[in-house]
């Protein structure tokens, strides 16, 4: 749940996600669900030229599945947390495998 | 009946018919009779298929008039002349009698469509009325559709079932037992043969009265060749009348040869020597009739009487072939019935749903065969009415009922309790804010402190995260604790109770992470998006175990910086696992403790603390600061080799808030103690004692050393601000002991450190002068250090003048010069005085800004000593 959780903070943040078959979108993050799939607002295309077809496109909705990166504004990501988070995270993990 | 052209043999029979191409013809004038009836061979004909009606126009009063017409002699072989020739003159005319044939077909169409008719519709009634005890109304060539088994016919008729043709029908009916089983029909040929062999040897005994009937019947059922001689010309008159396919077979032939045969016949068949010819006429004319007659409540009461009192079995027979004959007729009931249902059917639909709609129209078809051109238009005009509209029906009603209200209640279980794991833990309905906490530690902290302006990256989140916990309380997890939950309560309210409920039933059950299928050797585990399936599944060894084994191995290989990094890494990991337990902790502060605390709060406040101060004693376990110190060792000190990786020095702020001052100044000696083991420091210190510090640093080191200045150096200076002067004094002499003093000067952390104490000792000497011991430890300090500093002083500044970043010395040199004697003051002006001129004139060629900074820095120390840069002149 750590990216749900890290992915839910980045909401109303430009980001730019890099879809499997290279179309990069630029748009603000409006949701993001637990399969990470994205809503995407006032999309652009990196490469508008390339995918003409997507220049009237205004919003999207992408399957978790079909993402290969998500670039972030470094500015609001909290590290020092992510890193507890991780932690908590792995510590859960583990915990549970001991216990499994 | 071979001999008239009847196809006296059962379907499985025929195949003799390509042995007799004479007749082959009117077996195939026949199938255009009964139409679809030819088509399918194997079922019996029906009497329905092929009567066309004719006997309806016979007028049997006329009857009376046969002697007049035939003669009043019996047949007598002798009258009857031999002059036929059938399978040679006839055969040749074949193609005529078929076209012929054709060709009366088409010339009357209503005889041909009115008995389908009859029978679809009248029948019902005229079998109705028709009440012989014997007579069974029901029986059809699929009677067991309608519940009836076949058993029934058996009993009345024998040879029913089994021959279901119209032969046995119309003449089988004295002994139809020994005529079903061998009928054979012989051909033309071997009929005509017979005839003229047998004819001559046997003129008197083939007119016995008693031969009659058998002969007849043996006859036209299955060849017997003794008897058939005389047969022939008897049964072939009455025929005309009564059937409408054989007959016209035969009239043609006959009105092509201008009826050779019949003359014989209608002289012979009155004859008085033969009592029983009547009856036999009368019979074979009765079969033409029987349906009719039957239908039309029996018309001629006489005959049938007879008929009944003759032979009920035959009237059955007679009759039972028009219900059971399988294919042509058996539609006309049928018709009916399907009738009936297209009409019930296409009812069902329109109130049900799609499959019976389906099941309508795959009866449509054999249906609409059945009816008139009117009918038909009329009923696939409703059809086509009730279709659309229930097609309309059909696509509204396509999913109804497709889920029962369980599947229902099941489908919203799952939901809700995708929606509680989606949120939260399932025990997050119970365990509070701590569990959505545990799910989703990074957006709830973060949302925290979002906004709120931190006074550093460092600072401990956690404190935001409890009072924002604290502070949404009670409607934390419900779908994150975001947004307002105000609208829609009462939605939300039932939502709550059934996830509630929802959940308890989930913890009724018992969790199966696996499910081991017997006999099988693999384990299936579910997953779901909470705890997605485990790809591998490693049983981990117990850490206390692993733990002595690595430990064993770490001593046995001092000097091996790989394990020594692993070492510290999970050493560092360890710190913050426990960090964050106490922090944990600290959250589930109980309330505070007032007067009237019942014993209960005590006693929780009381838990709490003790639990802290075991968290505490464990973190400072973990942090290793007291672990032996052993000088000159390979291996540097396990806490500075946590301050070594740049995690380790961002745990230092956050470790120090939960120490008390005794755990911090241990850290702080420590960490004197081992300047210049420290990362910061060694990494940075010059190549030599002579040359300065290398201008430019690794980025890597660097970084190190931005973080350690922000992370550590803080605490540390909070700590130091507050120290005591005999501290200080501890701490330099310190330094000065166990550090190479003069490297540690030329590094950037080494003399914000010294400038640190240098600093604090001059404040403190200044606050609280009274103690005169602790002062002059620490003059005697200082002294010290600034015997050791003096000869390195013009390479403590890194680099070349020009864009150095040398602010931390200026400082440094402003606290020597600060707490400097005026003769220390001195030296140290002429150590610098260089560096101090060419800093200045850099500065003074630069731009506003930065040439005001450049002698800003210099200043510092400048005025520390009781001097100014604009002296410089």
């Amino acid at each position: 749940m750590l990216f749900f959780s890290f992915f839910k903070t980045l909401v109303d943040h430009p980001v730019t996600v890099e879809l499997k078959n290279d179309i990069s979108i630029r748009g603000t993050l409006k949701s993001v669900d637990q399969f990470l799939n994205i809503k995407l607002d006032d999309i652009s295309v990196v490469e508008e030229v390339k995918y003409p077809h997507l220049s009237s496109v205004k919003n999207v909705f992408i399957r978790g599945s079909v993402v290969r990166y998500v670039h972030l504004p470094g500015s609001v990501v909290d590290t020092a947390l992510l890193e507890d988070a991780a932690r908590r995270e792995a510590a859960q993990a583990s915990a549970k495998a001991k216990a499994g | 009946m071979s001999f008239f052209g009847f196809d006296a043999t059962l379907p499985r029979d025929r195949g003799h018919q390509n042995n007799a191409p004479g007749f082959s013809q009117p077996h195939d004038a026949f199938a255009g009779l009964s139409g679809r009836g030819a088509g399918a061979e194997d079922d019996a004909l029906d009497f329905e298929d092929t009567y066309d009606g004719l006997a309806d126009q016979l007028d049997e009063g006329d009857d009376v008039l046969n002697d007049d017409t035939f003669g009043g002699e019996p047949a007598t072989q002798q009258n009857v002349g031999r002059d036929f020739d059938f399978s040679g003159q006839t055969a040749r005319i074949a193609g005529t009698m078929q076209e012929e044939q054709m060709l009366y077909n088409a010339r009357q169409p209503p005889p041909r469509a009115s008995p389908p008719k009859k029978a679809s519709k009248p029948a019902a009634t005229g079998y109705e009325k028709y009440k012989q005890p014997e007579y069974i109304p029901q029986l059809e060539a699929n009677a067991s559709i309608w519940g009836l088994g076949p058993k029934k016919t058996a009993p009345a008729a024998p040879a029913a079932p089994a021959a279901p043709t119209y032969a046995p029908q119309a003449y089988a009916a004295p002994q139809p037992a020994p005529a079903a089983p061998n009928r054979r029909m012989m051909s033309l040929e071997e009929v005509e043969a017979m005839i003229r062999t047998q004819s001559k040897p046997q003129p008197p005994t083939q007119q016995a009265p008693p031969m009659e009937i058998p002969n007849v019947a043996s006859f036209l059922g299955a060849p017997a060749p003794a008897v058939q001689p005389q047969a022939p010309p008897q049964p072939q008159q009455p025929q005309y009348p009564g059937f409408a396919g054989p007959p016209q077979i035969l009239q043609r032939p006959h009105h092509a040869e201008q009826r050779p045969p019949q003359p014989q016949p209608q002289v012979e068949l009155p004859a008085p020597s033969m009592p029983q010819h009547p009856q036999i006429l009368q019979r074979n004319r009765t079969p033409q009739e029987p349906e009719p007659a039957s239908q039309r409540q029996m018309p001629r009461p006489a005959q049938a009487q007879r008929e009944q009192r003759e032979s009920p079995q035959p009237r059955q027979i007679l009759q039972n072939p028009n219900r059971l004959s399988g294919q042509g007729q058996p539609m006309s009931p049928q018709a009916h019935r399907s009738q009936d249902m297209g009409r019930g059917v296409p009812k069902g639909p329109s109130h049900g749903r799609g499959p019976s709609f389906q099941g309508q129209v795959i009866t449509d078809p054999q249906q609409i065969l059945q009816l008139t051109e009117e009918e038909r238009a009329q009923f696939l005009a409703e059809e086509a009415k009730r279709a659309k509209r229930n097609h309309k029906i059909h696509l509204l009603s396509k999913d109804n009922g497709l889920m029962t209200p369980q599947d229902k209640n099941f489908i919203t279980r799952i939901q809700l309790q995708q929606l509680v794991t989606a949120t939260g833990n399932i025990d997050a309905v119970d365990a509070g804010p701590e569990a959505a906490l545990v799910e989703d530690f990074y957006y709830q902290v973060f949302s925290s402190i979002r906004g709120a302006p931190r006074a550093s990256p460092n600072q401990p989140a956690n404190q935001f995260a409890q009072t924002y916990l604290f502070a949404t309380h009670g409607r934390y997890g419900r779908f994150g604790a975001r947004g307002p939950h105000g609208r829609g309560d009462n939605h939300m309210q039932r939502m709550e109770q059934q996830v509630q409920r929802a959940v308890e039933a989930a913890k009724a059950k018992p969790k199966n992470k696996q499910l081991v299928i017997e006999g099988s050797l693999g384990k299936i585990s579910f997953s779901n998006a909470k705890t997605p399936k485990p790809l591998l599944n490693i049983k981990r060894p117990d850490s206390a175990d692993a733990r002595p084994a690595s430990a064993g191995n770490r001593r046995t290989s001092h000097g091996m910086p790989v394990l020594d990094r692993k070492r510290a890494l999970r050493d560092i990991e360890n710190v913050y696992s426990t960090l964050l337990e106490l922090e944990g902790h600290e959250r589930h502060i109980p309330p505070p403790l007032t007067e009237d605390s019942t014993a209960d709060e005590i006693q929780a406040h009381m838990e709490w603390r003790s639990k802290l101060q075991g968290y505490n004693e464990r973190l400072w376990r973990e942090l290793k600061v007291m672990e032996p110190i052993v000088p000159n060792s390979p291996t540097p000190h396990s806490f500075i080799a946590i301050l070594s990786h740049a995690k380790g020095k961002k745990a230092i702020p956050r470790i120090f808030r939960h120490l008390d001052e005794q755990q911090r100044i241990t850290i702080l000696t420590i960490i004197v103690v081992h300047l210049d083991s420290l990362d910061v420091i060694a990494h940075a210190l010059p190549s030599s004692a002579a040359s300065p510090p290398p201008a430019q640093l690794p980025p890597a080191v660097r970084e190190e050393i931005e973080l350690f200045s922000q992370a550590i150096m803080p605490p540390l200076f909070s700590y130091v601000n507050d120290a005591p002067l005999n501290i200080v004094a501890g701490l330099l002499g310190l330094v000065l002991e166990r550090t190479h003093v003069s490297l540690v000067l030329r590094t950037k952390i080494g003399l914000a450190i010294l400038t640190m104490l240098v600093s604090r000792a001059e404040l403190a000497k200044q606050s609280a002068p009274s103690d005169s011991t602790d002062a002059d430890s620490w003059n005697a300090q200082f002294s010290r250090l600034f015997d050791v500093a003096e000869p390195v002083l013009p390479y403590l500044f890194p680099g070349s003048v020009v864009g150095a970043d040398d602010v931390h010395v200026w400082q440094f040199l402003a606290a020597m010069g600060a707490a400097a004697s005026p003769e220390q003051q001195q030296r140290l002006v002429l150590g610098v005085k260089e560096r101090v001129m060419e800093t200045v004139a850099v500065a003074r060629t630069l731009p506003g800004e930065l040439k005001e900074r450049r002698l800003g820095e210099v200043n510092l120390f400048m005025r520390a000593i009781g001097l100014d840069v604009e002296l410089l002149g």
